[in-house]
């Protein structure tokens, strides 16, 4: 039974990623890449990994989906590639070029593409059982400062790598303000909604949305979930907020706003240089203040990634 | 054959659909969606290896490695989306093929 | 590995970058060239006390947290990463000088200067941690660091082209550094670690092994635009403006060939074979040929020196068939070792600085013109002899002319190669460094020729000169201190080190 139902989900991965790429319609492709995330989302239960799908789900298929679904007003959403020249008078001489020289480098890289398949599936079955870590991070579980495995390799065992991660958004949100230009919360376009019932239907989630989004970070110490998870869902309210007219971005300063976006990197690396002066160490939280440290960087680093979700949904739809 | 076999030969199925996709489809917003399921096909290789090497609970460093690779590779999803429109809106272009 | 002496450097070498990068973000965009320069300083004397570290003490680690291998990560400053780190901050200070008096002109002032800082500085942090990361997912994290800024870099000017060229970029990236993931998801399933040193120890061959040596190198070749996979670095790199065309030259795309040498000569030792490392020099030799002739074909200044680049990547590819060993032969028997090493980090220092100055210079042209076509260089020698001399300095070192520090690079490549009796790659070699000689000097006979008609060169600050200049000069001093460098990244453990490889049986390296 178990075996039918990976073996399904599976397939049904496999099928859904084929369709992304071959549904005709643009449309079709980004409602199709949903579907996928979740049955992605649904194989990480299956695997025991809850805090990899709660972030799958909510940022992979949630946040990306969102901005894909927002892209589609900007692409003409019934862009096909595959069926360009059926309007045109057929032409058979043009025909026939265009197909040879569409089908043979189509066939090449089909080719070459199923020979990689055959080495990888050869090599993924072969691979040897390396063993994992899992008795080194039990081990030193007691001294991270977080009873949750995942949480103490994110934030204690592998911290620098944590670190380096938060700053990638601060970095991703700069990058896109370097390509769409500077003055970006200057000009409002999107009409905000005016439909009361939706507005009103936002401001009831919003707090509903927070406490989960508090819920999940505070559960992240003892059980799945985490500043990331919990930065998807804050930055949900902003996302909605924004949606429903209330430009809350707006309403802040530029400095604020900036403090904001900035405040969980900077904490987290000044805690680390802090660290460092204290012991030597980058990033040795001594043992005592561990959890309490952990849950201070988490908090700031969701309220700075929310921020920054915000910004670049905001900052994308205008 | 047991769960996480399974998922790990699926995974590099996905890989490689996702490979094929960005070479061979033509539209921006594809080209995005085609790295992000490649991506997905490698988390997917990871955790499934985390389940083999589980004992009292999974391996939790693939774990936590997926999340972090989650967030920077939708991060870079992001920028490429964001560049894609920007392209779109100065050229309307979709795709990298010059206007005949 | 913990006997090694710990230090506090390594992680202030990425740690300040990445402060100074928040911190600008504070300044008014008019402002922020002070941090800008102050802290490229900073970074320097960092920079600095590291190569006086690893002198006095060799290789130094620091451990994040405490938590040694394999559970934690382990950062180490050996001569080599110095060798990078130093090299990043000089050209670093240089190119923010550079850019400070850039986008005051006319035409740098196109360009969203205010985010130049926050995001150089944050490319800074990701090339220093590339350098300085002994953890194969950690290199994965810096990798994409570099990526995300580098194209942010490159579409500052929010052209069309730039942005076009940028996305072409990106999704190579992207797809390159998916690629690496997957051969680190293999290791790991295959070892449980992801440690480097680890690694080298108990990494096995077999078709899991050799699989993810071939996605991590292919991965890594896409990254620094190796030969089948350079089609996005010409448009990015010439449709960025000048100071980031520098970076990206100059830095960036060593940052891909930094992580493949260490790779093959600390971890896949056990899974190369000798035709592996032959494919890769054909990719080089490929390169070489390909990037020259193009170059050569160009009409405007900036595409001519980003397919120059290609080239002189491609010489950087053609150390690796030196450095595996056929069967039988032992670092200790093969005596082309040093000479292959050494020809790799001249190649990267002298390619560097001169690529950096050449990236310069063109950007003097295009603020002095308006445009970068090369018929337009008539008479540059009069209107601007610093700039000329710059060009002619650097297209020397491209070269290859003694005395400058590419001859030093292609004369122990050729060194490297005859002693290790692989001659094929000599004509590789010099028919490269002809066809650069050939369009290096079409550029200097166009600045030498009068002016047909009368060129209107816009005044350009002397400071903007000078800098081109003192990189171009960079590329000849290197060559002066060469046996004391050698000496100096003797200490490591890694350099001078060739793969030794065993006969087996299977078709590995087939990218």
């Amino acid at each position: 039974m178990e075996l039918l139902t990976d073996g399904l989900l599976a397939l049904l991965t496999a099928y859904l990623a084929f369709r992304c790429m071959l549904a005709p319609k643009l449309s079709k492709t980004v409602f199709t890449f949903f579907a996928f995330g979740l049955i992605l989302a649904l194989m990480w239960i299956r695997l025991g990994a809850v805090d990899v799908a709660i972030a799958e789900a909510a940022i992979a298929s949630g946040f990306m989906g969102v901005l894909l679904l927002d892209s589609l007003r900007d692409f003409s959403p019934s862009y096909s590639e595959f069926e360009d020249n059926i309007e045109q008078p057929p032409n058979q001489v043009a025909f026939a070029k265009r197909s040879l020289s569409q089908w043979v480098p189509a066939i090449a890289s089909g080719a070459g593409l199923l020979l990689f398949l055959f080495i990888a599936l050869q090599a993924v079955r072969e691979v040897p059982a390396g063993g994992g870590l899992a008795a080194f991070a039990e081990a030193k579980l007691p001294e991270s400062g977080a009873e949750h495995p995942v949480t103490a390799v994110l934030l204690n065992f592998r911290a620098y790598d944590t670190l380096l991660e938060v700053a990638v958004i601060l970095m991703g949100l700069l990058a896109i303000f370097a390509a769409g230009g500077i003055r970006q919360f200057r000009k409002p376009s999107l009409p905000p909604a005016k439909d009361p019932v939706l507005r009103k239907a936002i401001l009831i989630f919003t707090p509903l949305l927070f406490l989960f989004g508090a819920f999940l970070l505070y559960i992240g110490k003892s059980g799945p979930g985490g500043a990331f998870q919990a930065a998807v869902l804050w930055g949900a309210i902003g996302i909605l907020l924004h949606l429903g007219g209330w430009r809350i971005f707006n309403a802040l300063s530029r400095r604020m706003r900036r403090i904001i976006i900035i405040a969980g990197p900077l904490f987290f690396l000044l805690t680390g240089f802090a660290l460092m002066a204290r012991s030597g160490t980058f990033l040795a939280y001594p043992p005592a203040f561990a959890g309490f440290l952990i849950l201070i960087i988490e908090t700031l680093a969701a309220v700075s990634i929310a921020a920054a979700l915000t910004a670049i949904y905001a900052f994308l739809t205008d | 054959m047991e769960t996480w076999e399974i998922y790990s030969l699926t995974s590099v199925v996905i890989f490689a659909i996702g490979l094929g996709g960005v070479f061979l489809v033509k539209h921006f917003l594809r080209k995005i969606i085609a790295t992000v399921i490649m991506g997905g096909g490698v988390f997917l290789c990871f955790v499934s290896f985390a389940k083999r090497d589980t004992l009292n609970f999974p391996d939790p460093v693939p774990h936590a490695l997926v999340i972090t690779g989650i967030v920077v590779a939708v991060t870079a999803a992001a920028f490429a989306l964001s560049l894609a429109r920007r392209i779109h809106k100065i050229t309307g272009e979709e795709t990298f093929e010059e206007k005949e | 590995m913990k006997e090694l002496p710990a230090s506090v450097l390594p992680p202030l070498l990425v740690g300040v970058p990445m402060l100074l990068g928040m911190v600008s973000l504070f300044f008014k965009i008019k402002r922020r060239p002070i941090p800008g320069i102050i802290g490229s300083v900073l970074i320097g004397v960092l920079a600095f006390a590291a190569v006086v570290e690893t002198s006095r003490h060799g290789t130094v680690i620091h451990v994040p947290g405490g938590w040694v291998p394999p559970l934690g990560i382990v950062l180490r400053m050996d001569p080599l990463s110095v060798v990078f780190i130093s090299l990043t901050a000089l050209i670093g200070i240089f190119i923010g000088l550079y850019s400070q008096m850039y986008f005051r002109t006319e035409e740098g002032a196109k360009v969203r200067f205010p985010l130049f800082w926050p995001l150089w500085f944050f490319l800074w942090a990701g090339l220093n941690g590339l350098f300085l990361s002994n953890d194969i997912f950690n290199l994965y994290v810096t990798i994409e660091v570099i990526t995300i800024c580098a194209v942010g870099l490159a579409v500052l000017s929010g052209e069309a082209k730039a942005l076009k060229a940028g996305l072409r970029y990106l999704l190579a990236a992207i797809v390159g550094s998916m690629c690496y993931l997957l051969g680190v998801a293999l290791i790991y399933g295959s070892t449980g670690t992801l440690d480097m040193a680890l690694l080298g120890q108990v990494l096995e061959p077999g078709p899991t092994a050799s699989f993810a040596l071939i996605v991590i190198t292919l991965g890594l070749l896409i990254k620094k635009a190796a030969f089948p996979f350079h089609f996005w670095l010409p448009p990015a790199h010439s449709a960025a403006s000048a100071p980031v065309s520098a970076i990206l030259s100059a830095l960036v795309v060593k940052g891909g060939f930094y992580v493949m040498l260490r790779l093959w000569t600390e971890v896949f030792g056990v899974s190369l074979t000798f035709a592996a490392g032959q494919l890769i020099g054909v990719a080089g030799a490929a390169a070489v040929i390909w990037g020259s002739w193009q170059a050569l074909l160009q009409t405007n200044l900036k595409l001519l020196v980003a397919h120059s680049s290609v080239a002189q990547l491609g010489y950087l590819l053609m150390i690796f068939p030196l450095l595996v060993l056929k069967p039988g032969f032992s670092t200790d028997s093969a005596d082309w070792l040093p000479a292959a090493w050494t020809a790799g980090i001249f190649q990267v220092m002298a390619h560097a600085f001169a690529k950096s100055s050449m990236f310069l210079s063109a950007g003097i042209v295009v603020a002095a013109l308006g445009h970068d076509r090369i018929a337009s260089l008539r008479d540059l020698v009069a209107k601007m002899p610093m700039t000329a001399l710059a060009i002619g300095i650097a297209g020397v070192s491209l070269i290859g002319l003694p005395p400058s520090g590419g001859f030093m690079a292609k004369w122990m490549l050729l060194k490297g190669v005859f002693l290790s009796g692989q001659w094929w790659w000599a004509p590789a070699i010099l028919i490269g460094s002809l066809l650069t000689a050939g369009y290096i000097f079409m550029l200097l006979r166009l600045a030498f020729a009068p002016a047909r008609e009368e060129n209107r060169f816009r005044p350009v600050p002397i400071m903007l000169q000078v800098c081109a200049l003192l990189l171009a000069l960079g590329s000849f001093l290197i060559a002066i201190p060469a046996e004391k460098l050698v000496v100096f990244l003797e200490n490591g453990e890694s350099f001078g080190r060739g793969i030794e490889t065993v006969i087996k049986g299977g078709n590995h390296g087939n990218e």
